[in-house]
């Protein structure tokens, strides 16, 4: 507040446009600890495990009743007002649906295509109402965040791979119902399509191949949904910037395959020449593929969440905000390589403090500018009342997915 | 900032949003009986009361602001916690406020490492006794359908990965199949449903059996050339993979391992799946050696019940034994005939190396020295 009155002085006397002078950066800091995140979880999963899991909606506010108390943007902590017996019923819903699914798979082909299209049809609309929920339920200096995406936009980032993978099941079921019992018809329909392996490879190669646009499409959905008072959130990302990331994290994984199987022939060309001894050279083998993995973990992972995220917040902005994110890939690497290890030392005790760490590394690279006044802002009611139905859903059955 | 209101009870200053503007205004909280009363410091005549047990209390952390959720909509925001703790102990007579069983656990850590205990110990329970008992109850009560589809689907798969079909003339499986059954007739009580298969396995799989949920039996050509001379030792051999099949192991392992995989993924899931399932795969060895030591005591009282001596085991595993030396010995031979090729021969080194430690390290099958012991008796 002072600084800024210093900073309308200033632009007073020099004669600035009003609009730049009022220019604020609002810095993002997390406060959260590991240890005591830690002591939170334990007690957390004691009372989840001993009701035996009945207690989790109420875990997981605490959890998110934590995270937000510590995530101050502005020096303003968000707060969470989900109310976990709502929470408590979409949990119960996710599991049946979930549970119906992957039973209807065991029964027959038929019944698993039944339950993939009724999947196909409502999983957009929860996702939706998810991201409704959690955001009607978070609030920063106790202005309500609102999603405001379309029903029909949901299904638009999904529609390629439904279509695909639709496809894909409804070729396995007609070929298994022209294949019949009998063996020798099988025979005589896999000569017939012969060309089915490869029709079915292309599939999934397309799958692949639309993968980054999906990624694009999900991300402008959402970020194009978020709003908070009359801000209402604009992302401009196009896909051909989503498609150079994903073929620069294919680059390096490619070339870590290459480096690792160079390492590994070289160190096993030696040990072979000096020691023919199976169990050196089979170490040294498994040590190289770990290492080959890790590197996978610890740097391709990294790079594609630190630009991913960097682009996404970068391209978004509203009226009178805009974000900026510096996700550096050195420090997430380093710090997930540690986590990785000490995960692992500690079977998984570590887990706690590793969330909180990434979350303030992730949380901490990104800043806002704002043009304007967050005190002169004030939630919209029409905007919160344009679309009950969808709110309701959210609402009723509290469905909350990630973090 | 706290200090004491007119009529003596305790009073601190806070932030208080109203829900509708982003305006923080600067208000002195205080409790009045059982109501919060909220008072206006810029506009002294504005006083909320709200009930004490209405308003969402903080809990208790020692990072993070206080903020306290009123029913209208409103938040109270406290920058700092010692603060506001002191005003809710103070108000309270020390019973503080959003309290409760969980924040006083996670507020020490002493309690914490008696819920970290209890936790270990609740998940070592369920390992050892709860996956086994769900798993078996699941597998007891599945429509026999659907293990008999799992089954079916299985060797269906084997069969497009791993197996050929056989080269043991029909007249001889026919045999094989009637010893069998003579074998199993000999024995009182209740006739398992069983199927079997003669499959060609390659020279990498070698001599072996195995049973598949759906009592589907499959026996390698391999182990029957590798005991021509010794049909008993055959017949014990599918004994044990009976023994398999009566306890319907092959689908209480797949539960449990189901089983297992889902739980440590609800634990760790949200971090990582693979850390998660590498675990359920390591653990999933241990239980299946105890299905190994209830099939071979099924395996020894067909034996003994059908006129065997259960010795006619020792045979398998000594040829076994012999086998596996004479593979170790041949790749030696070829390695030393053969100089050129390096990048082949250690491509094949650490695979076989790999495959060595992999087997010490995730061995599904007691020592044979212990189940040697086991036959002898």
């Amino acid at each position: 507040m002072h600084q800024q009155e210093g900073d309308a002085s200033t632009g007073g006397l020099t004669g600035w446009p009003h609009s730049s002078f009022r220019k604020r950066k609002l810095e993002i800091r997390f406060t959260g600890s590991g240890s005591e995140y830690f002591r939170i979880w334990i007690v957390n999963l004691l009372l989840t495990i001993v009701t035996a899991s009945l207690y989790w909606p109420f875990a997981k506010a605490r959890r998110i009743r934590y995270f937000y108390a510590n995530t101050l943007v502005d020096g303003h902590a968000l707060a969470f007002h989900g109310d976990p017996w709502k929470m408590f019923r979409g949990h119960v819903l996710l599991l049946v649906l979930s549970g119906v699914y992957s039973a209807a798979g065991h029964f027959s082909p038929v019944a698993a295509l039944v339950a993939f299209v009724l999947m196909a049809l409502i999983w957009p609309a929860l996702w939706r109402a998810g991201m409704q929920f959690r955001l009607g339920n978070t609030s920063w200096r106790g202005m309500r965040f609102g999603f405001s995406g379309s029903l029909k936009g949901a299904y638009v980032p999904m529609l390629p791979l439904w279509l695909l993978s639709g496809s894909l099941v409804t070729l396995g079921v007609v070929i298994g119902q022209l294949a019949g019992d009998r063996p020798e018809d099988a025979e005589r329909v896999m000569q017939q399509f012969s060309y089915l392996p490869f029709l079915m490879g292309g599939v999934v190669l397309l799958m692949v191949v639309v993968m980054p646009w999906v990624l694009a499409a999900i991300k402008r959905y959402q970020h194009n949904g978020y709003r908070i008072a009359s801000q209402q959130g604009e992302l401009r990302l196009g896909s051909g910037s989503v498609y150079w990331l994903c073929l620069k994290a294919l680059g390096l994984g490619l070339l870590t395959m290459l480096v690792t199987g160079i390492i590994v022939g070289v160190t096993a060309g030696v040990t072979a020449v000096f020691g023919r001894s199976v169990l050196a050279t089979a170490i040294t083998g498994v040590v190289s593929v770990g290492l080959g993995y890790l590197v996978f973990f610890v740097v391709i992972g990294p790079f594609f969440t630190a630009r991913l995220q960097n682009m996404v917040w970068n391209g978004t902005s509203s009226d009178e905000l805009r974000f900026d994110s510096q996700l550096r890939l050195a420090p997430l690497a380093w710090l997930t390589l540690k986590n990785w290890l000490l995960m692992l030392i500690t079977i998984g005790l570590y887990r706690p403090f590793a969330v909180v760490h990434i979350t303030r590394l992730r949380l901490e690279a990104v800043s806002l500018t704002v043009d304007g006044d967050p005190e002169a802002w004030v939630a919209s009611e029409t905007a919160a009342n344009q679309d009950a139905t969808g709110e309701f859903a959210g609402d009723f059955f509290g469905i909350d997915m990630g973090l | 900032m706290q200090a004491e209101t007119g009529a003596g009870a305790p009073s601190l200053l806070a932030d208080h949003f109203d829900g509708r503007s982003g305006r923080a205004r600067p208000v002195r909280l205080w409790l009045d009986g059982a109501s919060l009363v909220v008072h206006d410091q810029d506009l002294d005549v504005v006083e909320r009361r709200y009930p004490v047990r209405d308003v969402l209390w903080p809990e208790r952390t020692r990072y993070g602001q206080r903020q306290a959720q009123l029913p209208d909509g409103g938040l109270l925001v406290a920058k700092d916690t010692g603060d506001w703790d002191a005003w809710a102990d103070a108000s309270t007579m020390g019973r503080g406020l959003g309290g409760g069983l969980a924040v006083r656990w996670f507020s020490s850590w002493r309690h914490t490492l008696v819920a970290l205990a209890v936790v270990v110990a609740v998940g070592g329970a369920t390992w050892q006794w709860g996956v086994p008992a769900a798993a078996d109850g699941i597998a007891r009560y599945l429509p026999s359908a659907i293990e008999q589809r799992i089954g079916d689907e299985s060797l269906e798969q084997l069969d497009e990965v791993m197996l050929k079909p056989s080269k043991v003339s029909a007249a001889d499986q026919q045999q094989w199949r009637e010893r069998f059954a003579a074998m199993v007739a000999s024995q009182p009580g209740e006739m398992t449903a069983y199927t079997l298969h003669f499959r060609d396995a390659g020279k990498r799989i070698g001599p072996n059996a195995f049973a598949l949920p759906g009592g589907h039996i499959v026996v390698t050509d391999e182990l029957l050339t590798l005991l021509r001379d010794d049909p008993d030792a055959v017949l014990g051999v599918l004994a044990h993979e009976l023994g398999h099949v009566r306890g319907q192991h092959g689908m209480r392992l797949t539960i449990r391992a189901s089983l297992v995989g889902g739980l440590l993924g609800f634990v760790l899931g949200d971090f990582s799946s693979l850390l998660a399932a590498a675990p359920a795969v390591l653990l999933h060895t241990s239980y299946s050696r105890d299905f190994e030591r209830e099939a071979d005591a099924q395996a020894r009282q067909l034996l003994i019940d059908s006129g065997r001596s259960p010795r006619v085991m020792i045979t398998l595993f000594d040829r076994l034994d012999a086998w596996r030396d004479e593979r170790v010995a041949a790749a030696k031979a070829r390695r030393a005939s053969e100089p050129a090729g390096l990048a082949r021969e250690v491509d094949k080194q650490v695979r076989e190396g790999a495959g060595e430690l992999i087997s010490i390290a995730f061995s599904t099958h007691p020592s044979d020295d212990e189940r040697k012991r086991f036959f002898e008796r």
